[in-house]
């Protein structure tokens, strides 16, 4: 308390800075520990979201975005005050009531932010940054006390502790308008609430199913005002965006709201699973009530969450960034953006970077002594304290501590004396160094003592902070605020920017994580707490290294990168939304590139680029493995713009019909399982064409009856009707029966590229007709009539003159029959027979020479380059 | 639903809950299977859903009695379920069911005697019957349905538990029939290689110990297998094993049977009298046993061609095409019979010529060449003997049997009337040739 007093301006961040850091704990305390970085960020985030909501529009999305809290709220305070039996319905009912609480909301707004639209946000924005340094926090501050306000007009149910909490409205109004407040009328609430140990399980659950529903909302809202924010500074993203704004807003909308609803039932699941973090986290959660930034909490909760379960797909090395998106992708919470903001702020500012640093460690000391209040917590601490992230000798003098207690009481006191004791050698950076296995342990504490002065749990919390601040605040006192404070601005809504780009849509990840969260979080916890784990790494080497010179350099150096980042990403966003029909490229040939990450805008070629490529691919003279190569690009752009159209199904027809051509049967494959998704969606296409394709296929490769049997029973009658269809059904037919005339006349007269496909399996055929002829036909069989009926004449396309076909039909049938153990007699006329009497015991199926093992030669490598290369 | 008083209520429900605890503590099978089928709609069950409707804190009844509150974990979903059940809410009901039968097998693996297992059938049959519900309705508002396939993966852990030593395993076939029947209908028919080769390669399972509903089931199913495959004579031994074995008055089931055996027996040229093909309803093969005896190639394809959807359907329709080849034998062969009668020295050479005016006459227009490919493939495949003369144009036959029998016929035509005492009466089979 004493330090809380000392603060000055920062104070206005602690509040926010502990909440997140508190709630991430609680409710992902086994694996969460490190990745705090996120969660300080959070908090400021929020905060500038919710002031832009106020600015703007959104008070539609407001209400979502305020209604769940409310219901959750009002359960905990039903915990806290009265027992509450069942919670669960208490909960349910709450939701309409509170809804429409606050649908009169936007105009009751106190503080005058609400009316004055985005430019008077900005405008208070910049004014507040000349009081207190980072302005989102001021922005934070502000609604915070807003929503408090809020509730105590909503919270008439839980009479008690709406009284409860307008104080606290009021101290916070005060704390608002001064900001060189010492935090200590806060923490008074705050031992209220956190000597009340957990109400009914049951209930906790209630509130968390209900504020499930508020991420999205949230970051609806967001977008608007940011990215209009983003033109101010005049960055060039920033111009292209507002262009867009409307769109943009009709689309993510919808998109990231369903995406929420998947997620709900799942992550709910796993909250009820996880009992032991559980009552951690309800305590958590009501340590950072009086801070009025308990409100945040549901939200702030969710994401780690969501953030845990994404991990599997962030690459390795970029782990902070990289997760940040992906998460995004789950979740697009304002939140993500503030967690950039911050992260992006001080690595951008020059003179301010050392924010991020004090704000680090600030974080990871008050997350680790939060195991309190419950002997439950043991396994909390356990984790946190796991070894890596804090010395394993560290973990054992806490241990020894706890264990001296002899009630709960006594041990939340313990926990907040140690959490003291660590904070402080975080910050004086002996946290790694000092031996924790001699170091004294401290008098326990005076449990009445510390209640009495009203010293419990959290309130420490708040001056960890506050500790951790001093040295930023020293900066900042130091002068030119205005200027930062502008650059800072600046960074701020390019990082807004670089999170919508990282928020970009990755529809099959996002559907991945949709249907299996579980199994994702479940599987990569382990992963997770490594990346936690060189995260800390990391931060404390950051904190060694914050004054040095070459470190400034280095973060100099990261801050452009991040800036290139950050419109490349914005434009890719913009473009995968569909808003920026026109990308910067013009050119029509582009390569195929692997996609490790988000697609560089700057490469990828809006639809009417792409028709124009797909048409110069069609007209070229190149080789398949050229034309593949840029037909994929095509799909790729296409699949990276969202574009599922006619153009789309154009584009996998031609590179379907390719495939056929030169015989790359997987590529083939791949479109034609494209293709039936897209046809199915009602595009437009040749889709005769590809169901004989699609049946001939399966007649000739799969060897499996049911296969053919479900195809052909899904023919509609009308598609039976058309030519290619009947084409391929007939082939169908002439192949079941093994009747080889049908099949080399079908062969003959295949529409489109039937014949092509037909290929594959003419040796086939051919080898059974030989075989059938062989043991029918006695004595001879002349060699014409089996060049005639196996389709040997008449089929090369590249003889000219009728003489000149027949002679090398024959011939290639002569060769054929040889290779294949067949004996040929000449009779007395000169002309060659098959000798079918010792044919029938010679013939056989000539090594891959010019057939592979699976019959079809038109996969032979060589012949396959060949051929292409042409 | 008519009013029911708290009290009313409070007495059905207790009334349920000693039915249950009373059958599991004398062990009694056979009523406890009745107070798990909650689809069966029986009175007792239907009225205990309006009276848990009505009372809604039955789980404080049962946390009464420690008696009940035992199997608390088995009662309290399947109340859930019966509740939804009652309401129409069968994915509720479904999920709920789901939980109670876990905890239900959880007992029974723990039960050293097989004295549940009646009730573990009716579990197995009821999870099965609320997938497919459950399925409906999901499909109905536009959701993928996933239940049916949810509960093949908790019958195939059933299937785990029952396959062991001991009394439990004749329980095992049951529920391989209830997984066939999920994966038949979820077409993922590949899923049942598992479950066939461990039931018939596992030397725990005395095939003839189980009983034999259930094996004529699973003799069905592998049957149907076995047509997928083509491989006939398994499949035909399968079919007709569970033919025999079927109970003669459910006739539902025969015809199932018989729509698969018939094809099976006409691809090794057996057919069916017509009566039969009456009795059972499968007028959609006479055509093709006419277009058999006649070496009628036009009703055959117009018979094909009539029925295709539902033979494309039921998986016999690649069967049936074979058929073709048969048809073109019986004409040549009726071809062979008039030449006999005409000239008898010269039967034995056919003219390709002829065979192709007589295809004419049926409207079949096809030309030298191919009449000659298909009188190759007759020969290739045996079903005619002989050789054919390119440069004549001729068919020479054998002088000796020129168009021999199937292969196996007489073998399967022994097999079949003899265990099939009980039919053949009006499964008169007449052959072919």
């Amino acid at each position: 308390m004493n330090q809380g007093g000392s603060a000055d301006t920062i104070t206005t961040l602690d509040p926010n800075l502990l909440e997140v850091a508190d709630s991430n704990q609680g409710s992902a305390s086994s694996y969460y520990t490190p990745s705090g970085s996120e969660a300080v960020p959070w908090g400021m985030h929020r905060a500038d979201n919710c002031s832009t909501e106020n600015g703007i529009l959104s008070s539609s999305s407001y209400h979502h975005n305020q209604l769940p809290e409310p219901p959750s709220r009002n359960i905990q305070d039903g915990l806290n005050v009265t027992s509450v039996s069942s919670t669960s319905s208490l909960g349910a009912t709450n939701v309409p009531q509170e809804y429409n609480g606050f649908a009169s909301y936007p105009n009751t707004n106190p503080y005058g932010y609400s009316n004055t639209g985005y430019a008077g946000y900005y405008n208070g924005y910049q004014h507040q940054s000349n009081q207190s340094y980072p302005p989102p926090v001021g922005a934070y501050q502000s609604t915070d006390i807003w929503k408090l306000y809020e509730w105590r007009l909503h919270s008439s149910t839980a009479a008690a502790t709406s009284l409860q909490y307008q104080q606290h409205y009021k101290q916070w109004a005060d704390y608002y308008s001064q900001t060189e407040v010492s935090c200590a009328p806060g923490t008074e609430k705050i031992s209220v609430s956190t000597s009340n140990p957990g109400g009914p399980l049951p209930g906790v659950t209630t509130g968390y199913s209900a504020s499930f529903s508020q991420p999205p909302a949230p970051f609806i809202p967001s977008w608007r005002p940011e990215t209009s924010s983003s033109q101010l500074p005049s960055v060039q993203p920033g111009a292209v965006i507002s262009g867009v704004h409307d769109g943009y807003w009709k689309h993510g909308a919808p998109v990231f709201q369903n995406h929420n609803a998947s997620l709900q039932q799942p992550q709910f699941q796993k909250h009820m699973d996880s009992n032991p973090t559980y009552e951690g986290f309800q305590d958590q959660q009501k340590t950072a009530c009086p801070q009025g930034s308990n409100i945040q909490y549901p939200a702030a909760h969710q994401v780690p969450q969501s953030y845990q379960s994404s991990l599997p797909t962030v690459p390795q090395t970029v782990t902070p960034l990289d997760s940040r998106r992906v998460s995004k992708l789950q979740i697009p919470t304002n939140p993500r953006i503030a967690s950039n903001l911050a992260f992006g702020l001080p690595k951008t500012d020059k003179d301010s970077s050392t924010t991020s640093t004090a704000a680090k460690p600030a974080y990871i000391s008050v997350s680790l002594p939060k195991p309190n209040d419950k002997v439950l917590s043991h396994d909390a601490a356990d984790s946190i304290l796991k070894p890596g992230v804090f010395p394993k000798s560290l973990r054992g003098y806490v241990e020894r501590a706890l264990t001296r207690c002899k009630d709960d009481t006594q041990m939340a006191a313990c926990q907040d004396v140690m959490k003291e004791v660590i904070t402080k050698a975080t910050a004086d950076g002996t946290l790694y160094t000092r031996d924790w296995d001699t170091e004294p342990l401290f008098p326990l504490p005076n449990v009445d003592v510390a209640n009495k002065d009203g010293l419990p749990v959290s309130n420490s919390c708040f001056f960890i902070v506050e500790e951790q601040k001093k040295p930023n605040e020293e900066k900042f006192s130091g002068g030119k605020l205005e200027k930062d404070y502008s650059l800072n601005s600046l960074k701020f809504s390019l990082s807004e920017q670089r999170n919508t780009n990282k928020n970009s849509p990755r529809p099959v990840k996002r559907q991945r994580f949709a249907e299996g969260p579980d199994a994702a979080d479940n599987g990569d916890a382990s992963s997770d707490s490594d990346k936690e784990q060189s995260l800390t790494a990391y931060y404390s080497g950051a904190i060694a290294l914050a004054n040095s010179p070459e470190e400034r350099k280095r973060r100099e150096n990261r801050s452009k990168r991040f800036e290139k980042m950050v419109v490349a990403g914005l434009l890719k966003i913009l473009i995968g939304m569909r808003l920026l029909s026109r990308g910067p490229v013009r050119k029509l040939r582009n390569a195929i590139y692997a996609l490790h990450s988000a697609p560089d805008p700057a490469t990828v070629r809006p639809e009417e680029v792409l028709e124009k490529a797909l048409v110069m691919v069609q007209n070229s003279q190149k080789n398949y493995l050229y034309k593949c190569d840029q037909l994929k690009s095509i799909r790729q752009d296409l699949t990276v713009q969202h574009i599922r159209n006619e153009l789309t199904v154009k584009v996998y027809e031609t590179h379907a019909r390719l495939a056929i051509e030169v015989g790359d049967l997987p590529e083939y494959n791949q479109c034609q399982s494209q293709l039936t998704t897209l046809y199915a969606e009602g595009i437009k296409g040749c889709h005769m064409e590809f169901s004989a394709y699609n049946l001939l296929c399966v007649i000739l490769h799969s060897n499996n009856n049911r296969d053919l049997l479900s195809a052909m029973s899904r023919l509609s009658v009308a598609t039976r009707k058309d030519e290619a269809v009947k084409h391929a059904l007939a082939v169908r037919a002439a192949v079941t029966s093994g009747n080889y005339v049908l099949f080399f006349r079908l062969y003959k007269t295949a529409p489109n590229l039937n014949t092509l496909l037909m290929d594959l399996y003419v040796e086939k055929m051919r080898y059974t007709a030989v075989r059938s002829m062989s043991r029918s036909y006695r004595p001879t069989v002349p060699v014409s009539y089996i060049a005639q009926v196996l389709g040997f004449i008449n089929v090369l396309p590249r003889s000219e003159t009728g003489d000149e076909k027949d002679t090398d039909g024959l011939e290639e049938c002569v060769e054929w029959l040889k290779a294949h153990g067949a004996c040929l007699i000449a009779d007395n006329t000169g002309e060659m027979q098959l000798d079918s009497k010792n044919s029938a015991s010679s013939l056989y199926m000539p090594e891959p020479e010019d057939a592979v093992a699976h019959g079809d030669a038109s996969l032979a490598v060589n012949d396959f380059f060949t051929r292409t290369s042409s | 639903m008519a009013y029911i008083s708290m009290g009313e209520a409070h007495r059905r429900i207790t009334e349920y809950l000693n039915r249950f605890s009373d059958a599991v503590f004398s062990q009694d099978g056979l009523s406890l299977k009745q107070l798990f089928a909650v689809s069966s709609d029986s009175p007792t069950l239907l009225s205990l859903a309006d009276a848990l409707n009505v009372f809604q804190d039955a789980n404080r009844v049962i946390k009464q009695s420690d008696n009940y509150s035992q199997f608390g974990e088995i009662i309290v979903p399947l109340f859930r379920s019966l509740q939804n059940y009652r309401l129409g809410h069968l994915v509720d009901s479904y999920q709920a069911f789901e939980k109670c039968a876990n905890a239900f097998i959880q007992d029974f693996r723990n039960w050293e005697s097989a004295w549940a297992l009646e009730a573990l059938y009716v579990i197995a049959y009821e999870i099965r019957v609320l997938a497919e519900r459950a399925d409906r309705e999901l499909a109905s508002i536009g959701k993928t349905p996933e239940k049916l396939k949810g509960a093949g993966s908790f019958l195939m852990k059933v299937f785990g538990i029952l396959a062991g030593k001991g009394q439990k395993r004749v329980g095992a076939l049951y529920v391989t029939c209830q997984l066939f029947k999920i994966y038949f209908k979820l077409g993922t028919v590949h899923l049942c290689r598992s479950v066939i080769r461990s039931i018939e390669t596992a030397r725990i399972f005395d095939f003839e110990e189980f009983p034999v509903r259930d094996k004529v089931t699973y003799m069905y199913y592998t049957g149907r297998l076995e047509v997928f495959n083509e491989n006939f004579s398994a499949a035909d031994h399968k079919l007709s094993y569970a033919l025999t074995h079927c109970n003669p008055h459910s006739e539902a089931n025969i015809r199932m049977i018989l729509k698969y055996l018939i094809p099976v027996k006409l691809s090794v040229g057996i057919l069916p009298k017509n009566s039969l093909l009456e009795k059972y309803n499968l007028v959609e093969y006479s055509n093709v046993v006419q277009a058999l005896k006649r070496g009628d190639l036009r009703l055959l394809r117009h018979a094909l061609q009539e029925h295709e959807d539902g033979f494309l359907r039921s998986g016999v329709y690649l069967v049936l095409e074979k058929l073709e080849l048969q048809v073109y034998q019986r004409l040549v062969k009726k071809i062979y019979i008039i030449q006999k009668q005409k000239d008898p020295s010269k039967a034995h050479q056919i003219k390709l010529e002829v065979i192709v005016k007589a295809l004419k006459w049926l409207e079949m227009d096809m030309d030298v060449d191919e009449v000659e490919c298909i009188m190759s493939i007759l020969i290739y495949k045996n079903l005619v003997k002989g050789y054919f003369a390119h440069k004549s144009k001729v068919v020479v036959l054998s002088k000796q049997d020129p168009f021999p029998k199937l292969n196996g016929q007489n073998l399967e035509a022994l097999s079949w009337s003899a265990g099939h005492a009980a039919y053949s009466y009006d499964y008169g089979l007449i052959h072919a040739s």
